[in-house]
C-alpha cells in the first residue's frame, strides 16, 4: 500500500474475490492516519454492520452530518474511527454517492467500495479517485478479468494509482480495520482482542463493564464496611479493657477495704494499699487491650475517683487509626466501667422488724436469716453436698406478721407456734429439707453449729453458736456491734475523737455504728471541715436545707453533724427498710428512690453505695454483697 | 453466543461478591457476638446465652463457641452460594476479658 495522502479511494472486487469491504477499510485507516476519522461507504448488498460501543467524538459527528443529508434507505454507523455508509446498488445510487461524498469534510479521507458494474459508472459520472484497488482473488484465476478492469481505468482518463490486491487481507487485520482501529505492528495480537474486535461480540464490554462495576461496588463496601468495623473494633477493645479493670476492682475491693492492721497490732496480710489496687486494674485493663490486638502504647488508662478511699470507676481511651478507601484519620474510643451494687438490690439485704430479731437480714434461697447463720448455713451447705446431700431452706426467718398469717391459717398449736412465741422470728431458726437430707442433717448438722430444735421436726434447725436468739447481742451480730464495749467494737478506721460520738448516735437512733463510720469515711474521709461543690458541709456533708430539717444547726460541728446524720439514716431505714436504699436516699435524696425503690442509675450515687456496702462487707459487719461490672459510658 | 457467556460471567461475578460480602458480613457478626461473650464472662453470666443472644438468627445454627481462660472464640460458618465452598469457609473471631 502506497501514499497515506489520498483522499479518495475506490476499491473493486474482481471476480469472486472476498475480503474487499476489509481491504478498502485498512487502505482508508492507513490514509487517514492515526487519529482523523474516515468515510467507508458500501454499495451493494452487503448487510450493515451493527455500531461499535466506542467511536471517538469526531466519527459520531460525521456519522450525524451523514445521515442528515442521505436519504431514508441509507445506513450509516459509526465503528471505531470509520462511519460506515450502505447504499444499495439501484439507479439513483450514484447521486447518493456524491451528496454523500460531499458530505465528507476536506481532509478526512473516504473509500469506496463498489461492485464492478457501479463501478464503470463512477468512472463515467465524474470522480477522480487518488487511489484505485483491483481485488483480485488469484485462487480463482482472475487475471484475466483485473487485466480487463485495468485497461477500462486506464480508459477513464485518471491520473490515478492503481493497485492490484492478489490476496484477501488477514482475518484479524481486516476485523479490527472493520472495527475501525488500525493493527498496530510489532505487536502480538492475542485471541482475546479478535474476541473484542469481532462484530458478533459487542456484547462482551458491556458485560465486562458490567462485572467492573460489580467489582467496584464490592470493594467500596468492603473498604466502608472495614472501617466501620476497625472503629468499631476500638470501641470493643475499650469497652472490653474497662470492664476489665472493673472487674479487678471488684475482685480486689474487699481486699482494698480490709483493715491494714490486725487486732495485734500486726500488718495484715490480706490488706492490699490502694495504689497497689489501682495498679491492678490498670495492668488488667492494658492487658486485656494488648490481648484484644490494641498497642498498649494507644491505651490509657484513668480512675475518675481515684481520690475516694475506696475506687470503684475506670475509664479506658483507646486511639486507632481508621483506613479506608478515600477517606481515613485517627480516632479515640473511651469507656468507662464500675463497680457497682445492683440497681435492682432493694429489700435484700433488708433489716428485721416488727418483733423477735432486729438486724440485718443475710438471704439465702430467697429466706431471711441473722448474717452468722447464713455464714455457718454456707458452710454446712458446702460440706452436705460433697456428701451428695444438696440442703434447701424452706423457711428462715419470720416476723409476727407472717407467723399470724401462718396460724391463722392452721391454728393448732401443736403444729404452728402461736405469734410471739416461734423461734423463727429470732432470725436463727431454719426449715430444711428434702426429706432426703434429714438423716444427714441429724448426723452433722452440729458440727455446724446447729440443732434439731424439736423431736417431731426433722427439719427444724437452729443456729446455737452465735448469740442467743432474740438477745440484744444477736441483734447486734450484724452492725458489727458484737458488745465488746460501745467504742470498741468499731472498725480501726475510725479515728479516735468521733468513735464515741458514732457509738452514741447509733444507740441513741438504733442504727448500725458500722455503717455510720463507714458512711462517714465515704463522705469525707472524717475531716469535719469537708465541703463539696454541691454545697454539703462538714463531717457527714449536710446539704443546707436538709440540715435545717434535722435541726443541725452547725453541720461543721462533728457531734451534731453525727447525730443528726444517725437521725436521718434511721428516717431512711425506716421508709426504705434497706441499707443500701437508705444509702441510696442520703446521697441522691429520697425523691430518686422512692418512685422505682432501688437505688437509682446514678453513677455517683452507684458508687457511694458500692463503698459503704464493700466496706461493710469487708469489716465483717454485713454478709458480703454481691457487686456486679457494668459499663457506664 | 457471547451474550450468554457474558451473563454466566456476569452470574458467577455477582456469587463471588456476594460470597465476599456475606464472608465480611459474617467475621462482623462474629466480631459483636464474641465481645457480646466476653462481657458476659466478665460479669460472670452464661457465656453461651449472650453469644446466641448477640447474632442474628440465621448464624445461629452456624456457630460454635469456646471459650479457654479469659478469651472467648467465636467461630462461624459464612453462608455460601457454592455449598462445596461453604462447608470450607469458617472465620473466627475472639475477644478477651478478665473473667477470673
Amino acid at each position: 500500500m502506497s501514499g497515506t495522502t489520498q483522499r479518495l479511494i475506490v476499491a473493486v472486487p474482481v471476480g469472486d474475490a472476498q475480503g474487499t469491504t476489509a481491504a478498502a477499510a485498512i487502505a482508508l485507516l492507513a490514509a487517514a492516519g492515526s487519529r482523523s476519522p474516515a468515510a467507508l461507504i458500501i454499495v451493494g448488498a452487503e448487510r450493515p454492520r451493527p455500531a461499535t460501543l466506542v467511536a471517538p467524538v469526531a466519527t459520531r459527528d460525521l456519522e450525524g452530518s451523514i445521515a442528515a443529508s442521505a436519504g431514508p434507505d441509507v445506513v450509516v454507523r459509526s465503528r471505531g474511527r470509520l462511519c460506515v455508509v450502505n447504499l444499495k446498488a439501484d439507479d439513483e445510487c450514484l447521486d447518493s454517492l456524491a451528496a454523500i461524498i460531499a458530505e465528507v469534510p476536506e481532509g478526512i479521507p473516504c473509500a469506496l467500495v463498489l461492485p464492478p458494474a457501479v463501478y464503470r459508472e463512477v468512472a463515467a459520472y465524474g470522480f477522480e479517485p487518488d487511489l484505485v484497488l483491483l481485488h483480485v482473488d488469484s485462487d480463482a484465476g482472475d487475471a484475466t478479468a483485473a487485466v480487463a478492469e485495468l485497461a477500462e481505468t486506464e480508459a477513464c482518463g485518471w491520473a490515478t494509482e492503481v493497485e492490484v490486491l492478489t490476496s484477501r487481507p488477514g482475518r484479524l487485520a481486516g476485523r479490527l480495520a472493520l472495527a475501525g482501529r488500525a493493527e498496530r505492528k510489532g505487536r502480538r495480537v492475542r485471541r482475546g482482542r479478535r474476541f473484542f474486535a469481532s462484530e458478533s461480540g459487542q456484547a462482551t464490554p458491556l458485560v465486562l463493564g458490567a462485572i467492573f462495576v460489580l467489582v467496584l461496588g464490592t470493594v467500596a463496601l468492603v473498604a466502608i464496611a472495614g472501617a466501620i468495623t476497625g472503629k468499631a473494633r476500638a470501641q470493643t477493645v475499650a469497652d472490653l479493657s474497662a470492664l476489665s479493670a472493673a472487674r479487678s476492682m471488684k475482685d480486689d475491693l474487699p481486699r482494698l477495704l480490709a483493715p491494714p492492721t490486725l487486732p495485734n497490732g500486726l500488718p495484715n496480710p490480706v490488706h492490699m494499699p490502694k495504689y497497689q489496687y489501682l495498679a491492678r486494674a490498670r495492668l488488667s485493663a492494658v492487658r486485656i487491650a494488648v490481648s484484644n490486638g490494641a498497642s498498649p502504647l494507644r491505651v490509657s488508662v484513668s480512675f475518675p475517683d481515684s481520690f475516694s478511699f475506696a475506687p470503684v470507676r475506670t475509664k479506658v481511651t483507646v486511639r486507632s487509626t481508621v483506613k479506608g478507601v478515600g477517606f481515613g484519620g485517627s480516632s479515640k474510643d473511651w469507656a468507662e466501667a464500675r463497680v457497682g451494687a445492683p440497681v435492682s438490690m432493694g429489700a435484700v439485704p433488708s433489716v428485721a422488724s416488727g418483733g423477735g430479731y432486729s438486724g440485718p437480714l443475710a438471704e439465702r434461697q430467697g429466706q431471711g436469716m441473722r448474717p452468722d447463720v447464713a455464714t455457718a448455713f454456707d458452710t454446712m451447705a458446702a460440706a452436705a453436698g460433697a456428701a451428695g446431700v444438696t440442703l434447701a431452706i424452706n423457711s428462715g426467718f419470720r416476723s409476727d406478721a407472717e407467723q399470724a398469717a401462718l396460724f391463722a391459717a392452721n391454728p393448732n398449736p401443736t403444729m404452728v407456734a402461736p405469734p410471739g412465741q416461734s423461734l423463727h422470728r429470732c432470725g436463727t431458726e431454719l426449715d430444711i429439707g428434702p426429706p432426703g437430707a434429714y438423716g444427714w442433717l441429724a448426723a452433722n448438722a452440729t458440727r455446724f453449729g446447729f440443732v434439731q430444735r424439736y423431736s417431731w421436726e426433722p427439719w427444724h434447725y437452729g443456729f446455737t453458736s452465735g448469740p442467743e436468739p432474740c438477745s440484744a447481742a444477736g441483734d447486734m451480730v450484724g452492725t458489727g456491734d458484737p458488745g465488746n464495749g460501745p467504742a470498741g467494737s468499731l472498725p480501726s478506721f475510725v479515728p479516735k475523737q468521733y468513735r464515741r460520738a458514732i457509738m452514741a448516735s447509733a444507740m441513741k437512733w438504733g442504727v448500725s455504728a458500722a455503717l455510720l463510720a463507714a458512711q462517714l469515711y465515704a463522705e469525707s474521709n472524717f475531716d469535719p471541715n469537708a465541703g463539696s461543690p454541691a454545697g454539703a458541709q462538714g463531717i457527714a456533708q449536710f446539704m443546707p436545707s436538709t440540715a435545717v430539717a434535722y435541726g443541725l444547726r452547725d453541720p461543721y460541728d462533728p457531734d451534731q453533724a453525727i447525730d443528726a446524720q444517725g437521725h436521718l439514716m434511721s428516717d431512711l431505714m425506716k421508709q426504705f427498710g434497706s441499707p443500701a436504699l437508705a444509702l441510696a436516699a442520703y446521697n441522691a435524696g429520697p425523691g430518686a428512690v422512692s418512685p422505682c425503690n432501688c437505688i437509682p442509675d446514678y453513677p455517683e450515687t452507684q458508687a457511694y453505695v458500692a463503698k459503704i456496702l464493700a466496706l461493710l462487707g469487708g469489716i465483717g459487719s454485713i454478709a458480703p454483697m454481691p457487686m456486679e461490672v457494668e459499663l457506664v459510658k | 453466543m457471547e451474550a450468554v457467556a457474558g451473563i454466566a460471567a456476569l452470574l458467577l461475578g455477582g456469587l463471588l461478591c456476594f460470597q465476599l460480602l456475606a464472608t465480611g458480613y459474617s467475621a462482623t457478626v462474629a466480631d459483636g457476638a464474641a465481645a457480646a461473650g466476653a462481657v458476659a464472662a466478665v460479669r460472670g453470666e452464661s457465656v453461651e446465652a449472650a453469644v446466641h443472644k448477640a447474632l442474628p438468627g440465621w448464624a445461629r445454627s452456624r456457630v460454635s463457641v469456646r471459650r479457654a481462660g479469659d478469651s472467648v472464640s467465636v467461630r462461624i460458618r459464612p453462608p455460601s452460594p457454592f455449598p462445596v465452598l461453604g462447608n470450607r469457609i469458617t472465620l473466627t473471631s475472639t475477644a478477651v476479658a478478665k473473667s477470673k
